[in-house]
């Protein structure tokens, strides 16, 4: 039987055994031009490894990875608060704040994600600068990472600004922003939609990186941790 | 899986022919996967199958594409295909790439699997779904292409 260019390929790449490989290994031997053909296979393969070899170093493609990271929702948020800040040429939000936002983001986009219904009808966006009763509510009494009812605001931080104000940011489904509280109670300061119902958690999370943002902006200071929390809220955010 | 995807990544770059289209198809293929991760047996090698859902993703949808490229641009705009784009000024097409792009689908994936992935023919076979003999004789084609393409180019463009 003679060795066909099947077998002198596979013998190439190591695939043959016993019989086979000793049949090719004999007719390499006493032929030159098969010799050849076996150096030529194994110059290809190394080459052809060599030529996409680079592609293993260089940086993921942040879509292909931020797929993945989406597995666990809370560890994407956070890598997509820093990427955001990133994006921006600041410095990562997530890297300063970590220690406070980390456990208490964890918490609450867990609870994000499970009590967002999707489908869920736009909650009342507030426009001009008043506070609602249910927000006014999770404003007084609300600790960040606190469980939420579907649809109700919850807060995302607390801080402390230039005027020596609390300040705290909030969402719910589709808006969010940032109240102070001043003398007369409860002041909106910012607010902005945070993308639509739709819209994958990635978006989401880049706006409410948005958000943070512009608290960290506001900010004098880290975040308020849980018992700082907890002190001002038991002084009124006084 | 996020271990895996530099290799994926590979994989579909080769198989598209270019880091755009590589990507996509990479991405399309993590979609598929994670929508049908309960289908991943337990015990059984999370990047074979990767590589199948890729594979089969490239010669259901990718085709399309590569025809329609084909079709529209002519032999000289064929030398920069895939190399469009700013982004990609840094990933110059090789006359490996041609190569490769020369090849047939099913010679490529063969090529790709066993010489760049170093898969065992049997794990290849089984990836593309053929018997082992199938997949060694378009691989021996494959190869002897490349041969004859790469030896005719000179060696500072390769």
């Amino acid at each position: 039987m003679s060795v066909t260019e099947e077998m002198i390929a596979a013998y190439a790449d190591g695939e043959l055994t016993g019989d086979a490989r000793a049949q090719v290994e004999a007719a390499v031997a006493a032929d030159p031009a098969l010799a050849r053909k076996v150096e030529a296979h194994r110059a290809l393969k190394a080459q052809l490894g060599a030529h996409f070899a680079p592609v293993l170093d260089e940086p993921m493609p942040d879509r292909l990875s931020s797929m993945l990271r989406a597995e666990s929702p809370a560890e994407a948020e956070v890598v997509s608060f820093a990427k955001e800040r990133e994006k921006r040429g600041l410095v990562p939000a997530v890297r300063r704040w970590g220690i406070y936002i980390g456990p208490a983001m964890a918490a609450a986009v867990i609870a994000a994600v499970v009590v967002m219904p999707s489908g869920a009808g736009p909650d009342p966006i507030p426009t001009n600068g008043t506070v609602g009763p249910q927000l006014a509510a999770a404003l007084d009494t609300q600790l960040v990472g606190d469980a939420v009812d579907a649809g109700d605001h919850r807060i995302l931080l607390s801080f402390t600004n230039a005027d020596s104000r609390y300040c705290r940011v909030y969402r719910s489904n589709r808006a969010g922003g940032i109240a102070c509280r001043e003398e007369q109670g409860w002041q909106i300061e910012q607010e902005m939609l945070l993308g639509e119902g739709q819209s994958t958690e990635f978006r989401q999370a880049g706006s409410e990186g948005d958000l943070l943002a512009a608290a960290q902006d506001m900010a004098v200071g880290a975040a308020l941790d849980a018992e700082q929390e907890a002190e001002a809220r038991a002084n009124g955010w006084r | 899986m996020l271990e895996l995807l530099p290799r994926l990544r590979r994989f579909a770059i080769g198989l598209a022919g270019s880091p755009t289209d590589g990507d996509d198809l990479c991405q399309m293929t993590i979609e598929r996967a994670l929508t049908r991760r309960d289908q991943w047996q337990e015990g059984t090698r999370l990047d074979s199958w990767m590589y199948r859902i890729m594979r089969n993703i490239f010669i259901d949808e990718g085709r399309a594409t590569t025809r329609r490229r084909e079709t529209f641009v002519d032999a000289d705009a064929g030398l920069a295909v895939g190399s469009d784009g700013a982004q990609e000024a840094q990933v110059e097409l090789t006359m490996v790439e041609r190569a490769m792009q020369s090849l047939p689908e099913d010679q490529r994936e063969a090529v790709l699997l066993v010489m760049v992935e170093g898969y065992a023919y049997k794990e290849a076979a089984e990836i593309v779904g053929c018997p082992v003999g199938t997949l060694n004789s378009r691989l021996v084609r494959g190869r002897d292409a490349l041969l004859d393409i790469l030896e005719q180019a000179p060696e500072d463009i390769r």
